[in-house]
């Protein structure tokens, strides 16, 4: 079906009907023998000797003899074998889905009208097209419309089909937050925007926006995804980790529109810069996102291999679009990266230390840390004492063995008589022993320690160090790190563009890194705008967004991803012009409802685009979207008014269920916010990798695991359940009544959805209590919209 | 290939034509269209849907995996070995563990044969050994079939219980639950499609992965049914919110919702009006469900279940309610089989009571299930992420360290071929010296029970098809009826 449908678009991108006029070859014909022939009969696979990649070659032939005869269709070798008539030779394209009849019609035609080629003709490159650096492809000097509208209607204006009108207003000023900020704008904001009749108040409107620090937290947002953030360890014990500098780095790097290529290269090798700051240290926490398991018994190394592994595949998936991860136990199936070519890139992550980096950090308030140690150890101590019956039998039935497990610090503490053991040991002994398996005191206890560290280092953050001596790297058998195979350094894979090390001998981390932004990379700035591109409209251009390879389904606007990745470059890699031209276009600002006039066109002679394109490749309207899960909350906070502006900082709990924690092996201690922390934005929610919060996973966030280039937008009982029936969401229904009673319900559902209600929609919310209407208003699925 | 696509399209545009034909007053007639639309239902998301394919017939409708956590002794309990008795206290022959790697890698060299103090018996008509330890199970073993050269591949708890359940030692895949109800749907129109249960003193290391959707949509991942508090998290009213009061919300969001289904055409508003009614009946299904007090003292002693407490045993008996109310895979999980020796792990002491807690319990399912018809449709399966080794670890008392390459599960049930042993390890336990049966195989068996092609079942991720069986898995087809 993937395949099918891949051919199928791209193929009609290509075929124009067979009709009086003349076929022109470079236009018509060339394109697609490209797409359907060149990868066998092309410049490194020539089957039966055979080359289609010019009409020369086509007329000389292989084998076989001549594929094409001028003027000749039927009497056309390539004719008979697309055909499938010839009696020897298999239905071509081999095992692959046949061309179809208007396609085969017009070869035919250029045939018989003498196969006409230019003398000139260069062999097509037979490179899967991702892997050719893209070249800006022309746009006509009288289009003085926004580029992207011009590929976007061009298109369109092909299929018969028209874009969709404006979105009114209200609509429009709501996705641009949405999008932009990841908040709901106020009515205030509405009001303004919809009565300003000036078409610059739009384009005021996007600029605003732009330098609002709410930005860099909404994107920031979305490269934590792909970076894999979360804020503790993974794996089966998860203990919490400080790592939110990094957080903090990536929202004022994006809020400062810091260059991509800039962007990169600190978040790979910021260690490795000459003089490196704090904040380009702090910025390779990006690798450092990768789980580790601190569980009994395991082999470090297996660990660490296993970490390394990730952040080959993370790297790899999230600037190249490919699935380099395959190739860890063979060579890749589809793609030119060999196995070798793996532990080649695999040689310049494997040469690091993980160490900790104490930072400055202002926010640090060591007496609140304090004071709830003080609470802590009250409740540590008065818990021990109930259960020292307990703790002593441990103590006298301790053999010898279980003994030599113990820390020094625990056997120094037993050789104490009780009365002299002083809290630290007493909580120590009772950590050790009687309580190792009580969920209630580990959550206590795992909270103290967290907190003991905080105060004796400070605020530290994960970076990446590289080490002195690299340690050796070879290529693992089948991938198994147990099966070490020959020794192998640093490379680019080949098929790439090649890498320009700084020292030739020993290329580097910092050398891969700005390969990745090199100018000659044709994937990278693909990529990058692709996943922009998908956040404003559910779909990249290329749909498999984390798969830029052979098995990639092909671009919906080949053109336009090649010109937005060139203006990309050009621009000095500039995200925030990318975002500027995006939502200023037309194509953007389209309305995304199935209006009545769109899909009953007239004349009727037009196709129906819900019957042509019901998925809406070609972007014949805007696409309702159901909010990241950090911007429900987001928006139902902002609604309430009960939001807190305050960015950055450690993570803070809000409150969640009870029992949530328990669900892993270990209890984790879940201290309550207090204050505007309970109401931050979800970006700040603390958010355990095992027993993530509920009501974030619930709308798909990702929970750190590996990368996550998109996110899954499920629609699912639970989640009604938690918007009408969780204990946070509703005492936003309760904040909302208090607003609905004093600015009453109408201001109360512009602050959800912005627009105004319909008189329909009053007399049906007039129906309603205020608790009751305000509990309605939060659960609306266009509260949780982007329409 | 074709006709579903174009099947659906005309669905939905004849849905947008009603829509945009009726603009008032359609809510509780289109709200009836919609709930009876079952195609419409198993294509979208609002619940798992519908059984929405197959590749085989099925043999089985339902599944319930007890999951052992911590890796039982399959040397105490199953793999009865009289050879390793003789040779307790003798090292092992160094053949068996050249290259071999072990959690505690440490405190694994050079250590002794360890031949089980407990004893065994052959069983019912099949013969099958079973130790005195599991006098219950025992009464079911001609119900049951064991294959003891089960194998995996990892032998850390939370990496070896992910590829029990998900195929791969890696966070992020699919787990065989929701892979199962992503393949069949859910025949529950009021509860969740893939339910799980704990029992034991602690949740399973790697907590929600084990049952995560991974990059499948969340409408598979197992919902945790809560054996203390609120069943289902969030399932409450809010405090002070009165059933009339939840009704009329829901009510008043419902009108509201299909207003905009109007005016945008959106389907995913359909599916959100399903996915509350869903919810709503949640609210009272999911009580009704863990109310137990309208069982028989019959069946309470049969289970040996004090309703007031927490227990394995009364999550057998909910496994059996929320089959019959059409849950697709029920998965139990008992925590604390980790026997190394040491304090609250020995296999002199805490062992028997781990085994105490689960076997009547287990029997009493299978007994209960059969007794009601059930059992020939639903598929049972018993195990660990991995067993024990034949060599003992000595901390305070006697233990075994993990071992990954042979230990015992049993299965009963749909499809599956009734009092059995299948498989042969060596003498000493080891290894798996006649049908071996890796976890991939199992995967591979259980999907097959349930009319799927492992090969088939594939979810396209990262540019390429997943399986839940990787590019591995053969059908252990001594294990079918």
């Amino acid at each position: 079906m993937r395949h099918l449908l891949r051919s199928a678009l791209l193929l009609s991108l290509l075929t124009a009907r067979a009709s009086a006029a003349p076929v022109d070859y470079a236009r018509q014909i060339k394109p697609l023998l490209q797409v359907t022939c060149v990868k066998c009969h092309g410049a490194s696979t020539q089957k039966s000797k055979l080359r289609l990649d010019t009409a020369a070659a086509a007329l000389k032939g292989g084998k076989n003899g001549p594929s094409i005869i001028a003027g000749k269709a039927s009497d056309s070798l390539f004719i008979q074998t697309i055909e499938g008539t010839h009696a020897d030779i298999p239905k071509m394209p081999y095992k692959r889905p046949p061309l179809d009849s208007s396609q085969v019609a017009l070869i035919r035609q250029w045939i018989n009208e003498g196969a006409q080629a230019p003398a000139d003709e260069q062999p097509s490159d037979d490179r899967h097209w991702a892997f050719v650096k893209p070249v800006r492809p022309a746009v006509p000097a009288q289009a003085s419309e926004n580029p992207i509208d011009f590929f976007i209607r061009a298109r369109l204006a092909k299929e018969g089909l028209s874009p969709s009108p404006q979105a009114d207003k209200a609509t429009q000023i709501r996705r641009v937050y949405l999008d932009l900020l990841g908040l709901p704008p106020t009515p205030q904001q509405v009001d303004a925007f919809v009565s300003n009749a000036s078409p610059q108040a739009y384009l005021d409107l996007v600029d605003e926006a732009m330098e609002s620090p709410h930005y860099g937290e909404r994107w920031g947002r979305w490269w934590l995804d792909q970076a894999r953030y979360a804020d503790s360890n993974g794996y089966s014990i998860d203990a919490p980790r400080l790592i939110w500098k990094y957080r903090d780095w990536v929202v004022e790097a994006i809020n400062r529109n810091m260059p991509f290529d800039q962007f990169t290269i600190e978040q790979i090798a910021g260690d490795m810069l000459p003089a490196a700051t704090e904040a380009q240290k702090i910025a390779t926490g990006f690798n450092r996102n990768t789980q580790i398991n601190q569980e009994g018994g395991i082999d470090p190394e297996q660990f660490r291999v296993e970490s390394v592994v990730d952040r080959v595949a993370t790297t790899s998936t999230v600037w190249l679009g490919l699935t380099v991860g395959c190739a860890q136990c063979h060579d890749h199936k589809f793609d030119p990266i060999s196995h070798k070519e793996y532990y080649q890139i695999f040689a310049f992550l494997n040469n690091q230390t993980e160490p900790t980096l104490k930072v400055t950090d202002l926010s640090f308030n060591a007496k609140t840390v304090e004071a709830e140690m003080k609470q802590l150890e009250g409740k540590i101590t008065t818990f021990i004492a109930k259960q020292q019956a307990v703790a002593d039998t441990w103590e006298k039935e301790l053999g010898a063995a279980s003994k030599k497990l113990l820390t020094k610090e625990a056997l120094k503490a037993l050789a104490l008589p009780k009365a002299k053991r002083n809290f630290a040991q007493n909580r120590l002994l009772f950590a050790a022993g009687a309580g190792a398996a009580d969920q209630a005191f580990r959550a206590l206890n795992e909270r103290y320690t967290e907190l003991d560290t905080l105060i004796k280092n400070g605020v530290t953050t994960m970076i990446m160090a590289e080490m002195p001596q690299p340690r050796k790297t070879t290529l693992f058998i089948k991938g198994d790190f147990t099966r070490p195979d020959v020794e192998v350094h640093e490379a680019v894979p080949a098929m790439l563009h090649p890498l320009q090390p700084t020292n030739a001998a020993k290329p580097d981390r910092l050398d891969f890194a700005r390969w990745l932004v090199a100018r000659d990379n044709p994937l990278t700035a693909r990529v990058i705008v692709n996943r922009v591109w998908q956040q404003y409209f559910g779909r990249g251009i290329v749909e498999t967004e984390n798969d830029f390879g052979s098995m990639s389904i092909a671009p919906s606007h080949p053109e336009l991803l090649d010109w937005l990745a060139v203006e990309f470059m050009e621009s000095g890699w500039d995200l925030k012009h990318m975002h500027k031209l995006i939502v200023e276009s037309a194509t953007y600002r389209q309305s995304s409802a199935l209006l009545p006039s769109t899909i009953n066109p007239s004349p009727s002679s037009r196709p129906n685009p819900l019957t042509f394109d019901p998925k809406n490749y070609l972007l014949w309207r805007q696409t309702r979207l159901r909010l990241d899960a950090e911007i429900v909350r987001d928006t139902c906070l902002a609604a309430s008014g009960l939001l807190s502006p305050k960015m950055a900082g450690p993570p803070v709990y809000p409150p969640i269920p009870e029992g949530v924690l328990s669900l892993g092996q270990v209890k984790r201690a879940w201290p309550i916010s207090k204050g505007e922390d309970r109401y931050r934005r979800g970006l700040y929610t603390f958010v355990f990798r095992a027993t993530p919060p509920p009501s974030l996973s619930v709308f798909d966030a990702p929970e750190g695991f590996s990368t996550c280039t998109r996110r899954i937008r499920s629609n699912t009982p639970l989640q009604a359940l938690s918007m009408l029936n969780d204990a946070g969401n509703f005492e936003f229904a309760q904040a909302l009544e208090k607003i609905i009673q004093r600015d009453g319900i109408a201001t109360a559902f512009q602050r959800c959805v912005a627009r105004k209600p319909t008189a329909d929609e009053l007399a049906r919310l007039g129906q309603l209590d205020s608790l009751t209407a305000a509990r309605v208003l939060l659960n609306l699925d266009e509260t949780i919209t982007r329409e | 290939m074709n006709t579903p696509v174009a099947t659906t399209q005309l669905l939905d545009s004849t849905r947008r034509h009603f829509f945009s034909q009726c603009s008032m007053g359609l809510g509780s007639i289109a709200l009836a269209s919609m709930m009876n639309d079952n195609a419409q239902a198993a294509s979208t998301a609002a619940g798992p849907g519908l059984p929405q394919r197959g590749d085989f017939q099925p043999r089985a409708k339902n599944v319930i995996y007890l999951f052992m956590a911590g890796g039982p002794s399959q040397l105490e309990l199953f793999d009865y070995k009289p050879r390793l008795i003789e040779l307790n206290g003798q090292p092992i022959p160094q053949s068996y563990i050249e290259g071999k790697r072990f959690a505690f890698m440490n405190s694994s060299a050079g250590v002794k044969l360890l031949g089980t103090r407990k004893t065994f018996k052959q069983r019912g008509q099949s013969g099958s050994w079973i130790s005195d330890m599991l006098p219950y199970t025992a009464g079911i073993a001609d119900d049951i079939s064991i294959v003891t050269t089960c194998k995996t591949e990892l032998f850390n708890h939370a990496p070896a219980k992910l590829f029990m359940n998900t195929g791969s030692g890696q966070f992020g895949r699919p787990s065989m639950g929701a892979w199962a109800t992503y393949g069949i749907g859910s025949e529950s129109q009021d509860l969740p499609g893939f339910v799980v249960l704990q029992s034991g003193p602690r949740g399973p290391r790697g907590g929600a992965v084990n049952w995560g959707s991974g990059f499948l949509p969340t409408t598979y991942q197992g919902v945790p049914l809560r054996g203390q508090g609120e069943p289902i998290l969030n399932l409450t009213n809010p405090t002070g919110i009165s059933a009339a009061s939840q009704r009329t919300t829901i009510d008043a969001v419902r009108d509201m919702n299909l207003k905009r289904l109007v005016a945008t055409g959106d389907d995913e508003i359909s599916t959100r009006v399903k996915a509350y009614e869903m919810a709503y009946r949640m609210q009272s299904s999911a009580p009704e469900l863990i109310d137990i007090s309208g069982e028989s003292q019959a069946t309470l002693d049969l289970y040996g279940v004090d309703p007031t407490q927490p227990s394995f045993a009364r999550n057998c008996l909910l496994a059996r309610r929320l089959i019959e109310r059409g849950t697709r895979f029920v998965q139990l999980y008992h925590t604390n089989w980790d026997s190394h020796g040491g304090k609250g792990e020995t296999l002199e002491d805490d062992f028997p009571k781990v085994v105490h807690d689960i076997d009547q319990g287990c029997a009493a399912l299978i007994r209960d299930l059969k007794s009601r018809g059930l059992l020939e449709d639903t598929l049972v399966i018993w195990g660990g992420e991995f067993g024990r080794t034949p060599m003992g670890e000595n901390r305070d008392k006697t233990g075994r360290n993990h071992h990954i390459d042979a230990f015992t599960m049993w299965f009963a049930g749909g499809g599956v071929k009734p009092g059995q042993t299948i498989g042969k390890t060596d003498e000493l336990g080891f290894n798996g010296v006649e049908d071996p049966a890796h976890v991939h195989d199992i995967h591979a068996t259980i999907l097959h029970l349930l009319g799927l092609d492992h090969k088939k079942l594939t979810y396209r991720f990262q540019g390429r098809d997943f399986r839940l069986t990787d590019v591995h898995g053969n059908v252990m087809t001594k294990l079918l009826a």
